[in-house]
C-alpha cells in the first residue's frame, strides 16, 4: 500500500536523522570531555580529512571519476585561507567560504580539460596536476604575514592563522570544525538525494545513455568537481586554523594516493565512508604510534585494504560492517530459534 | 568463490600484520649496555651524572623531545644519543636516585602532527621539560605553545625562530650560522665568489644561505643564493650549473644534508670538476659517514664547518660520547658524527641541571626556571662555554672550527674562530655575554671534576 | 641566456636523465600493452629489490653479483606473484580499477620498506659501472657507465618488446589479452600462461630498472617509489600505447629538464621550475591529443 510505504520511508528517515543527531551531540560533548588536548587535535584532523575524503568519495562513488589531486587542493584551500587571513580582517566563516570557492574554481579548471578523458587518463592527469601544484608550493612557502602575492616572509615568520573569535580554544575549535563538517556533509547529502545526484547516477551507469536521456553531462561533471573541490578547500581552511602554520611538506603527492586508498576502504557509496576514511587516515597512525608501533603498519594495512576492497567488498567498510553485523545477528538468531517441530529454522 | 577470495585476503592481511608485529617486538629488544660512564670525574675523565654505577630505581623523571624523521631528513640520531646519555645516567645513580624516562617523538613535517606533539608530551606524558628538539618546523609551529606553557626548549636548531625567539636555546648554531662559518673558511681560502646551495625545505629560503651571502658581500665577492628540491634527482646537471655559477676559483657552499650533498660531491667527482672551484659545507658533513664515502680525489678539498670538536679528539666528553655510542647506539651509524655530539650535549646539560635541583621539587615550572640559570657550562666538544639566560634570543654556540677529509679521516684545518657578526642575534649575543658574564665566572650547574 | 658551449654539457645529462624516465616509462607501458594493467607499483618493486641487494651487500658476506641477481629475482617474484593472484581476480574490471590494485601493492611495499629500512638515512648501492666514467669528445662532458647502460637498456627493451609484441605468436596473444581477456580465452589462447609470461617479463624489467635507478636517482624509498609519477608523464604522452613514443617522450622530458637547468638571472624561474617539465608536458600533450570530444564507454561492470 503506497500510503503505509511512504509513511514507513518517512519514519525510516526520521529515525536515521535522530540517530545521526544523537551521534553528533555525543561527539560534540563527550569527545572533548574524555580526551586530552592531543587526541582532540587528532580528532580535529580526522574531521578535516573526512571532508577531503568526502570530496574524493563523492567524485568516485557517485560520478565514477577518480581525482588524485585532492590533497593538493587541500593545500590550496589552506593557502588561500592563510593569504586572505593575513591580508584582510574578514570574519572566519567568510574566509572559509572564500577558500572553498577559490579552491572550487581551481578544481573546476583542472576538471575542465579532464572532461574529455576517461577513467584512467582522468586519474593520471589529476595526479600530474597534483605534482605540479605541490612543486609550486615548494618554491613559494605558505603565507605567514609577509609581503607580496605569495605573502611568505622567509626569516623568522612567527605569525599564526587566527581562529574565529567564538572558537579560540582547542575544544571550541574542535566543535566548530565538526559543525562545519556536518554542514558540508548535509550539503553533500542534499546534492545526492536530489537532481544532481540522479544525474550523476545516470552518468556513472552509462554516459551515452545519460546524454541520450537529455542529461547535460558536461555541466553535471563540472558541478561534481566544483563541489568536491569546494569541500576540500573549506577543509584546507579549517586545517590552517587548526594548525596555525602550514608547510608544503604537509601536502605531499603521495598523500593523495593514500587518500584514495582510505576512501575506498571506508566506502565510496556511502557518506559514512568518508568519516571512516578520515579515521583511518589520521587516527590510526596516531594510535599506532601511541602504542609504540610504527605507523608504517598503517601504510601496509591501507595497501591490503585497497586490494581487499577491490576484490571482495567494493562498497567498503561503511557497507561491509553493518552487513557483517547483520549477518552475525541473523546467525545468533538462528541458533536460538526453533520451528514448531523443534527443528532449527 | 567469494569466500575464497575473502579468506585469501584476510590471510594475507593477518600474515603481514603478525609478521610486522613479531619483527617489531624482536627489534625492540635492545643490546645489553656495557658499564660506561662510571667512576670519579676529573679533568681527563667524564662520567654520566653521578657516575656511581648504581641503578636508579626511584620515581621517573619524564622528558620528551620532537625530531623530524622523514625521507631524506632524519634528525632522530640526536634524540637517540641524548637517550643513550640518559640511559647511562640511569645506570649510574640517576638523578639522585630517580631515573630519567625520555620520550622520543618523530614527525614528518606534517604541520598538524608537529603542532599536536608538544601537547601530547605536556598533557598526556606530563614531561617536566621538552629537550633535544631537532625539527624543521617545531620552532616555527610550536613557538606560541612553548611561550604560553613556559617550556624552555634546549635542542639542536634548524629554522630561524630557534635562534631568534626567547624560548629556544640550541647546542648548535644552525644551518644559517654554520654556512656563515663555511663561507668565512672559503673566503680565507681565497675563493673568488660565494655560491650557496641549500635544501628547499620549509623555512629555508632565504634563511639558510643569507649569512654566507653576507660574508661574501662584505668581502666584495659576487654571490648567489640557491635552493634546490630534495631529494635531488639530477645531481649531474646541478653540479655543472653550480660550477658555472661559481666560476673558476670560485667558492661553492653546500647547505644540504649529507646524503643529498654526497650526491652532489659524487657527481662533481664523476664530472671531473672538483679542482675548478673551492668547496665547503656546513656541520652535518662533519661525520664519519661522509669521510668514508669520499675518495682520495677529495683530500683537503672539502672544507667543513664543524660546530663541535673532532670525532677522534681526546677530550673527556668526546671520549665518553664515543663510548656511549658504542655501548647504546652501535646500530646507528649516523649517531657517529656531529648529530650524535649534539645529542650528547643535550643529555649532559639536562642531567647536571636536574642534579643541581632538590630531588623532590623537580616540576615543569622549577626545571624550566632552572634552565634559565645555566651559565659558563663547559664541554670539550664546544669551543666556548654554553649558557641559557633570560634573553630575547640564544646563540651560545658561535665559535667554530674548520675540518677537512684526508684519506677517510677527519682532520682539523682551522681552530676555533668566531662566526662573523652577520646579523642582530649574533651582535646581541656578543654584547649579552659580556654584560651578564655568561661565559666566565662560576659555572651553573656545577659539573664534578671541572 | 646560457652559452651554447655550456649548454652542450646539459645535453648529455639530459639524455642520461631521459634514460631514467625511459626505464620506468617503457616498463610501465610494456606491462600495460601486455596485460592491461598500469603498474603503479613499478618503482616500489624495483626499490624493494634494490634494498634487498643493499642488505645482502652490506650485512652479509654474499658476493656483490649475487646481490644484484637477488634484486632482479625478488622483483620478478613479487611482480609474478601479484600478477598471478590479482591479475585474474581483477581481469574483468576496467583499467582504472586494475591500476588501483597495483596502488595497493605499492602501499604494502612502501610500508614494508619504510619499516625495515626507513630508520637509516643515506644508503647507497654503488654499482661498479657508476664509478667508471667516459669523457665524451667535442666538449660534451662526462658520462658514467651506469648512465650509458640505462639509456641502452631503455632502447633495447623498447626495440625488443616492440618486435616481440608484433612479430611473435606469444606477443600477439599478449596484445589480444590486453584488449579483451574473455574473447581471447574463447579463442583457445592459454590465457593464464600468457599472462604469467607477461608478468614475469615485467618483473625482470622492474628488477633491472630498480638496480639502475638506485644508482641514477639514489637509494631512497620515497624517491624510487614515487618516481613513477614523473615517469608516467612519458607514458601518458604516448597514450599508454606506443613504446617508441614513450621512449622519445622520456628523452624529450629529460633533455628539456636538463637544458633548463643553467638558466639564471632573469630566467631563474625557468630553472627553478624545471622539475615541473614532465607534468606540464603530459598535461599539454593529453589536452592536445584529446581535443576531439570523446564519450567514455565502460565495457564491463565496475
Amino acid at each position: 500500500m503506497p500510503g503505509s510505504w511512504a509513511a514507513s520511508i518517512r519514519r525510516g528517515t526520521l529515525v536515521r536523522a535522530t540517530v545521526i543527531a544523537a551521534l553528533l551531540l555525543v561527539v560534540l560533548l563527550a569527545v572533548p570531555a574524555v580526551t586530552s588536548v592531543y587526541w582532540l587535535k587528532v580528532s580535529t584532523s580526522v574531521a578535516i580529512y573526512s571532508l577531503a575524503a568526502l570530496g574524493a568519495g563523492l567524485l568516485y562513488g557517485r560520478v565514477g571519476m577518480v581525482s588524485l589531486c585532492q590533497i593538493a587542493l587541500l593545500g590550496v584551500g589552506g593557502w588561500v585561507m592563510l593569504r586572505l587571513g593575513y591580508a584582510t580582517s574578514l570574519p572566519f566563516p567568510i574566509l572559509l567560504i572564500a577558500a572553498g570557492v577559490i579552491t572550487g574554481c581551481i578544481g573546476t579548471l583542472i576538471g575542465l580539460p579532464a572532461l574529455r578523458l576517461s577513467g584512467l587518463y582522468l586519474a593520471l592527469i589529476t595526479l600530474m596536476a597534483a605534482a605540479a601544484i605541490t612543486l609550486v608550493f615548494s618554491k613559494h612557502d605558505f603565507p605567514n604575514g609577509g609581503p607580496g602575492f605569495w605573502g611568505a616572509e622567509g626569516i623568522g615568520g612567527t605569525n599564526v592563522q587566527r581562529r574565529p573569535s567564538i572558537a579560540e580554544s582547542d575544544t571550541a575549535y574542535f566543535r566548530y570544525t565538526v559543525i562545519a563538517a556536518t554542514i558540508l556533509f548535509l550539503l553533500a547529502l542534499l546534492h545526492v538525494s536530489s537532481k544532481p545526484g540522479r544525474a550523476w547516477a545516470a552518468i556513472r551507469e552509462s554516459e551515452p545513455a545519460a546524454l541520450a536521456a537529455g542529461v547535460n553531462v558536461t555541466v553535471y561533471k563540472l558541478w561534481a568537481f566544483a563541489l568536491a573541490s569546494f569541500m576540500t578547500g573549506v577543509a584546507g581552511g579549517l586545517l590552517a586554523g587548526s594548525v596555525g602554520v602550514l608547510a608544503n611538506s604537509g601536502f605531499p603527492t603521495s598523500d593523495s594516493l593514500t587518500l584514495l586508498a582510505v576512501t575506498l576502504m571506508g566506502g565510496i557509496y556511502s557518506l559514512w565512508g568518508a568519516v571512516i576514511a578520515g579515521i583511518l587516515f589520521k587516527l590510526l597512525p596516531a594510535l599506532l604510534q601511541d602504542w609504540g608501533l610504527s605507523s608504517d603498519i598503517a601504510t601496509i594495512l591501507f595497501g591490503v585494504g585497497v586490494l581487499q576492497v577491490l576484490v571482495t567488498a567494493p562498497a567498503g567498510l561503511a557497507a561491509q560492517v553493518p552487513k557483517d553485523l547483520a549477518n552475525l545477528g541473523r546467525l545468533i538468531g538462528r541458533l536460538f530459534r526453533r520451528d514448531v517441530r523443534g527443528q532449527p529454522t | 568463490m567469494r569466500s575464497h577470495k575473502r579468506s585469501a585476503a584476510l590471510a594475507l592481511a593477518t600474515c603481514s600484520i603478525v609478521g610486522v608485529l613479531l619483527d617489531a617486538l624482536a627489534s625492540g629488544a635492545a643490546s645489553a649496555p656495557a658499564p660506561v660512564g662510571t667512576g670519579k670525574a676529573s679533568k681527563t675523565k667524564s662520567v654520566c651524572g653521578l657516575g656511581n654505577g648504581k641503578r636508579a630505581t626511584g620515581r621517573p623523571i619524564v622528558l620528551g623531545g620532537i625530531f623530524t624523521k622523514s625521507p631524506g631528513i632524519d634528525f632522530s640520531p640526536i634524540g637517540l644519543m641524548a637517550d643513550a646519555y640518559f640511559k647511562c645516567v640511569n645506570a649510574n645513580g640517576g638523578i639522585n636516585g630517580r631515573p630519567i624516562r625520555y620520550i622520543i617523538e618523530t614527525e614528518q613535517d606534517q604541520p598538524d602532527r608537529v603542532a599536536a606533539l608538544p601537547v601530547k608530551l605536556a598533557d598526556r606524558d606530563k614531561v617536566v621539560a621538552i629537550v633535544g628538539n631537532t625539527s624543521n618546523t617545531d620552532c616555527i609551529v610550536n613557538q606560541r605553545f612553548y611561550e604560553r606553557r613556559g617550556f624552555r626548549v634546549i635542542g639542536a636548531g634548524v629554522a630561524a625562530p630557534c635562534f631568534t625567539t626567547p624560548n629556544f636555546a640550541m647546542v648548535n648554531m644552525g644551518p644559517h650560522y654554520s654556512n656563515t662559518g663555511a663561507a668565512q673558511a672559503l673566503v680565507r681560502a681565497g675563493a673568488k665568489s660565494i655560491v650557496d646551495y641549500a635544501s628547499n625545505v620549509p623555512g629555508a629560503n632565504p634563511y639558510y644561505g643569507s649569512g654566507a651571502i653576507t660574508v661574501g658581500k662584505r668581502a666584495g665577492l659576487p654571490t648567489s643564493d640557491n635552493y634546490v628540491d630534495v631529494p635531488i634527482q639530477d645531481a649531474n646537471s646541478l653540479v655543472l650549473k653550480m660550477v658555472q655559477q661559481a666560476g673558476n676559483g670560485g667558492g661553492i657552499d653546500i647547505a644540504l644534508i649529507p646524503p643529498e650533498g654526497l650526491k652532489v660531491l659524487t657527481a662533481a667527482g664523476a664530472a671531473g670538476v672538483i679542482d675548478r672551484v673551492k668547496w665547503s659545507g656546513a656541520t652535518p658533513f662533519n661525520s664519519q659517514f661522509i669521510a668514508d664515502a669520499l675518495g682520495p680525489e677529495w683530500n683537503n678539498k672539502f672544507l667543513v664547518n664543524a660546530e663541535f670538536n673532532l670525532l677522534d679528539s681526546k677530550g673527556p666528553d668526546n671520549q665518553l660520547y664515543l663510548q656511549l655510542q658504542k655501548a647504546y647506539q652501535a646500530n646507528c651509524p649516523a649517531c657517529l658524527g656531529s648529530f650524535g655530539q649534539m645529542g650528547f650535549l643535550v643529555g649532559k646539560i639536562v642531567t647536571y641541571t636536574l642534579l643541581a635541583m632538590p630531588v623532590n621539587r623537580i616540576t615543569q615550572k622549577s626545571v624550566n626556571a632552572a634552565f634559565l640559570r645555566i651559565k659558563n657550562f663547559k664541554s670539550d666538544l664546544w669551543c666556548k662555554p654554553w649558557y641559557y639566560g633570560n634573553l630575547p634570543s640564544h646563540n651560545a654556540n658561535r665559535w667554530d672550527r674548520t675540518v677537512t677529509f684526508v684519506n677517510k679521516k677527519i682532520v682539523q684545518v682551522e681552530g676555533c674562530f668566531e662566526i662573523a657578526a652577520v646579523d642582530a642575534p649574533i651582535v646581541r649575543a656578543k654584547a649579552d655575554e659580556k654584560r651578564l658574564k655568561l661565559t666566565s665566572g662560576t659555572s651553573w650547574p656545577p659539573v664534578p671534576g671541572q | 641566456m646560457p652559452s651554447l658551449e655550456f649548454s652542450k654539457l646539459f645535453v648529455v645529462t639530459g639524455l642520461a636523465l631521459g634514460g631514467v624516465y625511459a626505464l620506468s616509462g617503457v616498463g610501465i607501458v610494456v606491462l600495460y600493452r601486455a596485460t592491461g594493467v598500469l603498474n603503479l607499483a613499478f618503482g616500489a618493486i624495483g626499490a624493494l629489490g634494490a634494498f634487498i641487494s643493499w642488505e645482502l651487500v652490506n650485512n652479509t658476506g654474499v658476493p656483490d653479483w649475487i646481490a644484484y641477481l637477488a634484486c632482479v629475482a625478488v622483483a620478478t617474484a613479487v611482480t609474478f606473484t601479484y600478477g598471478v593472484i590479482f591479475g585474474p581476480l581483477l581481469a574483468a574490471r576496467d583499467p582504472l580499477v586494475k591500476a588501483i590494485g597495483t596502488l595497493g601493492l605499492a602501499l604494502i611495499l612502501l610500508g614494508t620498506m619504510s619499516w625495515k629500512w626507513g630508520q637509516i638515512a643515506g644508503l647507497s648501492l654503488p654499482l661498479p659501472t657508476t664509478t667508471r666514467s667516459y669523457t665524451l669528445p667535442n666538449g660534451f662532458g662526462v658520462v658514467n657507465w651506469t648512465q650509458i647502460i640505462g639509456i641502452s637498456f631503455g632502447i633495447a627493451v623498447t626495440a625488443g618488446t616492440a618486435v616481440f609484441l608484433r612479430a611473435t605468436k606469444l606477443g600477439t596473444a599478449m596484445r589480444a589479452l590486453a584488449d579483451d581477456r574473455e574473447i581471447t580465452a574463447t579463442l583457445g589462447v592459454p590465457v593464464r600462461r600468457v599472462e604469467a609470461v607477461a608478468w614475469l617479463g615485467s618483473g625482470l624489467m622492474c628488477g633491472i630498472s630498480g638496480l639502475l635507478l638506485s644508482n641514477l636517482l639514489g637509494l631512497d624509498i620515497v624517491t624510487l617509489t614515487f618516481f613513477v609519477i614523473s615517469a608516467l608523464a612519458a607514458a601518458l604522452i604516448a597514450r599508454l600505447r606506443s613504446l617508441w613514443i614513450t621512449l622519445a617522450a622520456a628523452m624529450v622530458i629529460g633533455l628539456v629538464t636538463a637544458l633548463l637547468t643553467p638558466f639564471s638571472g632573469d630566467f631563474q624561474t625557468l630553472s627553478d621550475f624545471r622539475t615541473m617539465t614532465p607534468f606540464v608536458l603530459a598535461i599539454v600533450a593529453l589536452l592536445w591529443l584529446g581535443r576531439h570530444r570523446t564519450v567514455t564507454v565502460t565495457r564491463t561492470a565496475r
